[in-house]
C-alpha cells in the first residue's frame, strides 16, 4: 500500500511525515539565488540540472520568522500545480511504511503548526506530524487547512 | 467560394483534430452528455455548411450521423459500441474526404463506399453487430485516415497499406506536449554540460583539434535547441481559424452585419498558450457581437455604417503577446453596470460615486454582472467576463477593457510567452543578476552620457533624454535591494518600453551580457511579487529571474498612462468623480510674449531655424525645411537671426508654428475649464494656479488648409515648358517633386499649372505666371537657377499671388 508509505524528516526540530506520493526526490541543493520582494518563506531559486526549483523554507513558513542559515541544503523536491519546488528540511530520517496509517491529532497543537498538520503518523514509536507540501506553497494568510 | 470552401475544410479538420482527443473517452463512456453534444454539433455544423457549399457527399454522411446522434440524445437509441464505431467511421470518412478536397484532388475513396458506412449506421441501430472481422468496411476507413489526427487511437489500422492516400497525407505527427517539454529539458541539460565542459577545456588547455570537434558539437547543440524550441510555437492564425465562421453565423443569428478584420496572424506564440486563450477569446468575440455591435437599424439611427466593425489584432510586445478585440458598437453602459453592482450589493451608491470610469468598467469582470438587458442565447448566461478574466489570469495574463459610450469597446488580452526562447539582457542590481527581455529595451546609455539629464523633483526622478522626459527608477529601489555605493563604472540606464504605457527609464548597476534565454513560468509564490515574468537558467547554470517591464512600472508606481488618473488620489478627493484626465501640453511663449499651451501630441519637434529659411508671401509664410516648404504661422515682421519653431504634425501635413521660446512641458487637464471661440484658441485651462490659453490644433490646421485650398498653394503645380532642356528635366524637376510640388513637362498638361518655369526662351503665357530661370547669376531679370532658396520662394510667391 503506497498510502502508508511516508517520508519522515525533521523541520524546525519537529518530526514530520509527508506522503511519499507527493515526493519526487530528495536532493542536496546547490547555491540558492535569493528572490527579492517575496515572502520570507520563499528562499529563492535553485537549479536542479536543467530545472529551476522554487525553494520554500518550511520553518519560516511555520514560524513566520526570517529564515536562518540552514545547516544543510537538503530539500524535498515536489511538483505542485505544474511548478517544481524544493522544500528545505533539517534532516531526513527515513522513508518507510507506517502500518497504522494516519491517525487523528491528539493534544493541543501550537497554533503556528495548526494550519499545516493533518494528523499523526507513527514511526519507531514516535509521533510525526503529517503535512501536505502544497500547503507550504500558499501565502501564510490564505493557507487552507491541511487535508 | 474557394475561400469559403478552404475555410470549411480547415475548420472541419480542425474540429476533427480536437474531437479526436475525445473519441477514446466517449467510447469508454458513451452516456457522457457533453461529448455526445460535441459530436452532434460537429455533424450538425458540417451538414449545415455542406448544404451551403453544395457538397452532397459530405452532407449525406453528416446527416445520417446526425440523425443517429439525435436519436441517442432523445434517448430513443442507446449508444452501444457498434453505433459509436459506425459514427466514428463516418467521422473518419469526412476527415479523409475533407483532406482530399483540401489538396484539390479527387477523393481516393469511391462514393459507393459511403453506402457501407451509412448501412452500418442503420444496421447498428437495429442492434446488429456489424463490425465483425469478416465485414471489411471499418478497415479501409481507418486506413484512409492519415496519421496526424489519430495515431494514438488507431495505430494498427493505419499500418495497413494504402499507398495512394499515404503519399498525399501531410507529413506531420501529433506528440504529447510533455514529450516536447522533456526534450527541451534534455537539450537544456546538454547545453549546461557543454558549457561546463567548455570551461574545463579552457582551464586545462587542450589541443586545437579537440577544440575543433568540440566547437562542432557545440554548434550542433545550439541548432538542436533552436529547433526544439520552434516545435512549441504556432502562428496565431490557428487562434483565428474559427473566428470568421463564428462571426458569420452569429451575425446571421442576431441579424447584425459585421465586418471582421483579423491582423497579426503571423505572430507566433506557444501552442499551449494558444489553447488557453482560445476559449476566452471566443467568448469576448461573442460578447462583442451580441452586446457590443448594434443592429443595422440602430446603427443607421446613430449615423454609423450599417455593418459593425470587429477587429482582432495580435502582436508581440516584448515578453508578452497582446491580443486586442475592438468593436465600434455601443460601448459598455457604465451607469447600468453600476446600477447592477449596487443592486447585487457589490458596492454602495456612495462607493459608486467615488469610482473612476476605469473602476466602473472593471465591474464587468464581477461574477454575475452582465449589462445586457435580457439574456440571449449567444452570451450572457451568467458565465461571463469573470470566467474570461479568471482564465486569462490563470496563465499569468492580464485583461483590460476600455470603452467609449456609443463608440465601441476594446478588450485587450496580454498573455506571457512561456517556455519560449527570447533574447535577453543580463543586468546587475547590487549582488543580484536579472534578465530583461531585449524586446522591451529601446535604448541603453550610461548615466554620465551627455545625452541624458537626471533631475529629482519632489521625490520624482526624471531622466531627460534628447528633450524627452522619462520616469526614472532604479531597479534596486523597486526590488528593495541596496544600491552599490562604489560601483566600478557608471550606472546603465535602460529605456524600457512596456505594454502598459509610455516608455520609462530603468537604472541598473550594469548590463552584463546578452543571451538567448529559455523562459519558463515562475511559480506563483514568485510571480506574486508582480515584477517577475518568469525564470530562466542561463548558460552559467545559475537560475535567474526574468523582469516584467510593465510590472516594474506598476510596482514603482510610475505614471505611464497620460490619460489615466490614480484611483487612490481620486478616492481622497471625492469631488473629482470624473477622472482628472490630463494631457501633456507644451507651455511656450508666443512671439507677442503671451504664454500659451499646445497639446504635446501634435508637436513633432522644436527646432531653431535660420531666419533665411523663412519666406513671406502675399498672404502667408513658408519655412523651407529639407527642400520642402511648410506653411508657417506667426511669421511676424522681425524674425531676428534665428526663429524658434514648433513643427506641428497632424499625421499627414506639417506646419511650422513660430514662437518665441519653449517654457515647459506640463500636465494640463484634458477638459477645458472655459471653452472659447477665438481663432486658434480652444479655451482656458488651469495649470498650477494660473490660467492659460490652450491652442486648438484643429483650428490651426484648418486655418492652413483654408489658406491652401482655394489657391492650391500646396502642392503647387509646376509646369516645365522646355522639355528638351536637360537641366530643367534632370535637375529642376526632381527637385520640385522632392519639395512636394506636382511637375508636368513639355506640352501643358491636362491641369492648368500654377506656375510655368522657363529657361532662356522668353515667351508669355495666358495660363499662368511664368518664372524665368537663368544660368547667369548676374541676370537681374531672371532667377539664378542655383539659388535654391530664392527659386523655391519665388515659386511659392508666384503661385500664391496667382490664387
Amino acid at each position: 500500500m503506497t498510502d502508508t508509505l511516508f517520508l519522515f524528516a525533521l523541520v524546525a526540530q519537529t518530526p514530520i511525515a509527508v506522503r511519499a506520493g507527493e515526493v519526487e526526490a530528495v536532493v542536496r541543493l546547490g547555491e540558492i539565488v535569493p528572490v527579492p520582494l517575496v515572502p520570507a518563506h520563499v528562499r529563492g531559486l535553485a537549479a536542479l540540472r536543467s530545472r529551476v526549483l522554487t525553494v520554500i523554507d518550511m520553518e519560516a513558513q511555520i514560524s513566520g520568522a526570517a529564515p536562518r542559515p540552514a545547516p544543510s541544503m537538503l530539500a524535498i523536491v515536489a511538483d505542485i500545480a505544474g511548478h517544481s519546488y524544493g522544500f528545505c528540511v533539517d534532516a531526513l530520517s527515513d522513508i518507510c511504511h507506517a502500518e497504522m496509517g494516519v491517525q487523528p491529532m491528539r493534544g493541543r497543537i501550537d497554533p503556528a503548526w495548526a494550519p499545516f498538520v493533518g494528523g499523526l503518523v507513527e514511526r519507531a514509536g514516535r509521533s510525526h506530524l503529517l503535512v501536505t507540501l502544497a500547503d507550504f506553497v500558499a501565502t501564510p494568510a490564505g493557507t487552507p487547512l491541511a487535508a | 467560394m474557394d475561400e469559403i470552401l478552404a475555410e470549411f475544410i480547415a475548420e472541419t479538420l480542425e474540429t476533427l483534430e480536437l474531437l479526436s482527443g475525445e473519441v477514446v473517452a466517449w467510447e469508454r463512456d458513451p452516456t457522457d452528455k457533453a461529448r455526445l453534444d460535441a459530436f452532434f454539433r460537429f455533424f450538425h455544423t458540417v451538414k449545415g455548411s455542406c448544404g451551403f457549399l453544395n457538397l452532397p457527399r459530405f452532407e449525406r454522411l453528416a446527416h445520417a450521423a446526425e440523425e443517429v446522434l439525435a436519436a441517442i440524445r432523445r434517448s430513443e437509441r442507446t449508444a452501444e459500441p457498434a453505433t459509436i464505431t459506425a459514427v466514428l467511421a463516418v467521422m473518419d470518412r469526412i476527415g479523409a474526404l475533407a483532406r482530399s478536397a483540401g489538396e484539390g484532388e479527387a477523393p481516393g475513396i469511391p462514393e459507393a463506399d459511403d453506402d457501407a458506412l451509412l448501412d452500418a449506421l442503420q444496421l447498428a441501430s437495429d442492434g446488429f453487430e456489424i463490425f465483425t472481422p469478416r465485414n471489411t468496411p471499418p478497415a479501409p476507413i481507418r486506413e484512409a485516415t492519415p496519421q496526424p489526427d489519430r495515431p494514438v487511437e488507431a495505430p494498427p489500422a493505419i499500418a495497413a497499406d494504402d499507398p495512394h492516400r499515404r503519399a498525399g497525407a501531410p507529413r506531420s505527427i501529433r506528440l504529447p506536449l510533455s514529450l516536447i517539454d522533456q526534450l527541451m529539458n534534455g537539450i537544456s541539460d546538454m547545453v549546461l554540460a557543454r558549457n561546463d565542459l567548455a570551461r574545463r577545456m579552457r582551464d586545462q588547455g587542450v589541443d586545437p583539434e579537440l577544440e575543433g570537434s568540440f566547437e562542432r558539437l557545440s554548434a550542433n547543440v545550439a541548432d538542436l535547441r533552436d529547433m526544439i524550441s520552434k516545435t512549441r510555437m504556432q502562428r496565431v492564425d490557428r487562434l483565428y481559424a474559427a473566428i470568421p465562421r463564428m462571426v458569420r453565423d452569429l451575425g446571421r443569428e442576431l441579424d447584425k452585419k459585421v465586418m471582421l478584420d483579423l491582423d497579426g496572424g503571423d505572430v507566433e506564440m506557444d501552442r499551449e498558450m494558444i489553447e488557453m486563450v482560445l476559449d476566452p477569446l471566443t467568448h469576448i468575440v461573442r460578447n462583442a457581437l451580441d452586446h457590443g455591435i448594434e443592429t443595422p437599424a440602430e446603427r443607421r439611427a446613430v449615423g454609423k455604417d450599417e455593418a459593425g466593425r470587429l477587429r482582432l489584432v495580435a502582436r508581440q510586445s516584448g515578453n508578452q503577446i497582446m491580443i486586442e478585440v475592438s468593436d465600434d458598437g455601443r460601448g459598455i453602459n457604465r451607469a447600468a453596470l453600476v446600477e447592477k453592482a449596487i443592486a447585487a450589493d457589490l458596492c454602495t451608491a456612495a462607493d459608486a460615486a467615488l469610482m473612476s470610469e476605469a473602476d466602473k468598467l472593471a465591474l464587468i469582470f464581477h461574477p454575475g454582472l452582465s449589462t445586457a438587458e435580457r439574456v440571449t442565447a449567444v452570451s450572457g448566461r451568467g458565465v461571463g467576463m469573470d470566467v474570461v478574466r479568471a482564465n486569462i489570469e490563470q496563465i499569468g495574463g492580464v485583461i483590460t477593457v476600455d470603452s467609449l459610450p456609443g463608440r465601441g469597446t476594446t478588450i485587450t488580452l496580454r498573455v506571457p510567452l512561456t517556455l519560449t526562447i527570447i533574447p535577453g539582457l543580463i543586468v546587475r542590481a547590487g549582488a543580484h543578476y536579472f534578465a530583461m527581455p531585449r524586446g522591451n529595451v529601446v535604448e541603453l546609455l550610461h548615466d554620465n552620457s551627455a545625452m541624458v539629464a537626471i533631475e529629482q523633483v519632489g521625490g520624482a526622478r526624471i531622466a531627460t533624454i534628447r528633450g524627452e522626459r522619462h520616469s526614472l527608477v532604479a531597479l534596486e529601489d523597486v526590488l528593495g535591494l541596496p544600491i552599490a555605493i562604489d560601483p566600478p563604472g557608471p550606472r546603465t540606464l535602460m529605456v524600457v518600453r512596456s505594454s502598459g504605457g509610455r516608455p520609462y527609464v530603468l537604472g541598473v548597476q550594469s548590463v552584463e551580457s546578452n543571451e538567448e534565454l529559455v523562459i519558463r513560468p515562475a511559480s506563483p509564490a514568485v510571480t506574486a511579487a508582480g515584477v517577475f515574468a518568469g525564470m530562466t537558467l542561463p548558460d552559467n547554470g545559475q537560475p535567474m529571474l526574468l523582469l516584467d517591464a510593465a510590472g516594474i512600472a506598476e510596482v514603482a508606481g510610475l505614471p505611464l498612462r497620460d490619460a489615466e488618473g490614480q484611483s487612490a488620489l481620486r478616492a481622497a478627493a471625492p469631488e473629482a468623480e470624473k477622472p482628472a484626465e490630463t494631457i501633456q501640453a507644451l507651455m511656450y511663449r508666443e512671439r507677442d510674449g503671451r504664454q500659451r499651451l499646445i497639446p504635446l501630441s501634435v508637436v513633432d519637434r522644436v527646432e531653431d531655424l535660420p531666419a533665411a529659411r523663412l519666406v513671406r508671401t502675399g498672404d502667408g509664410a513658408f519655412v523651407r525645411i529639407e527642400d520642402r516648404l511648410l506653411p508657417a504661422l506667426n511669421a511676424g515682421d522681425d524674425p531676428g537671426a534665428t526663429i524658434k519653431s514648433l513643427r506641428l504634425h497632424d499625421g499627414h501635413s506639417q506646419i511650422c508654428y513660430l514662437i518665441d521660446d519653449v517654457l515647459d512641458i506640463v500636465a494640463a487637464p484634458a477638459r477645458l475649464d472655459v471653452a472659447l471661440r477665438g481663432p486658434r484658441i480652444a479655451g482656458l485651462v488651469m495649470v498650477g494656479d494660473a490660467q492659460y490659453e490652450m491652442i486648438d490644433p484643429f483650428a490651426i490646421f484648418a486655418e492652413v488648409a483654408r489658406a491652401a485650398a482655394p489657391g492650391g498653394v500646396r502642392p503647387i503645380r509646376c509646369h516645365i515648358a522646355d522639355a528638351e532642356d536637360p537641366w530643367m528635366r534632370n535637375i529642376l524637376a526632381p527637385l520640385l517633386v522632392q519639395a512636394g510640388h506636382d511637375v508636368s513637362i513639355g506640352e501643358t498638361g491636362h491641369v492648368a499649372p500654377d506656375v510655368i518655369l522657363r529657361g532662356d526662351t522668353r515667351g508669355g503665357s495666358a495660363d499662368a505666371p511664368v518664372l524665368v530661370l537663368s544660368a547667369d547669376a548676374a541676370d537681374a531679370s531672371a532667377i539664378y537657377r542655383y539659388d535654391r532658396v530664392g527659386l523655391m520662394a519665388a515659386i511659392a510667391r508666384v503661385a500664391g499671388s496667382a490664387a
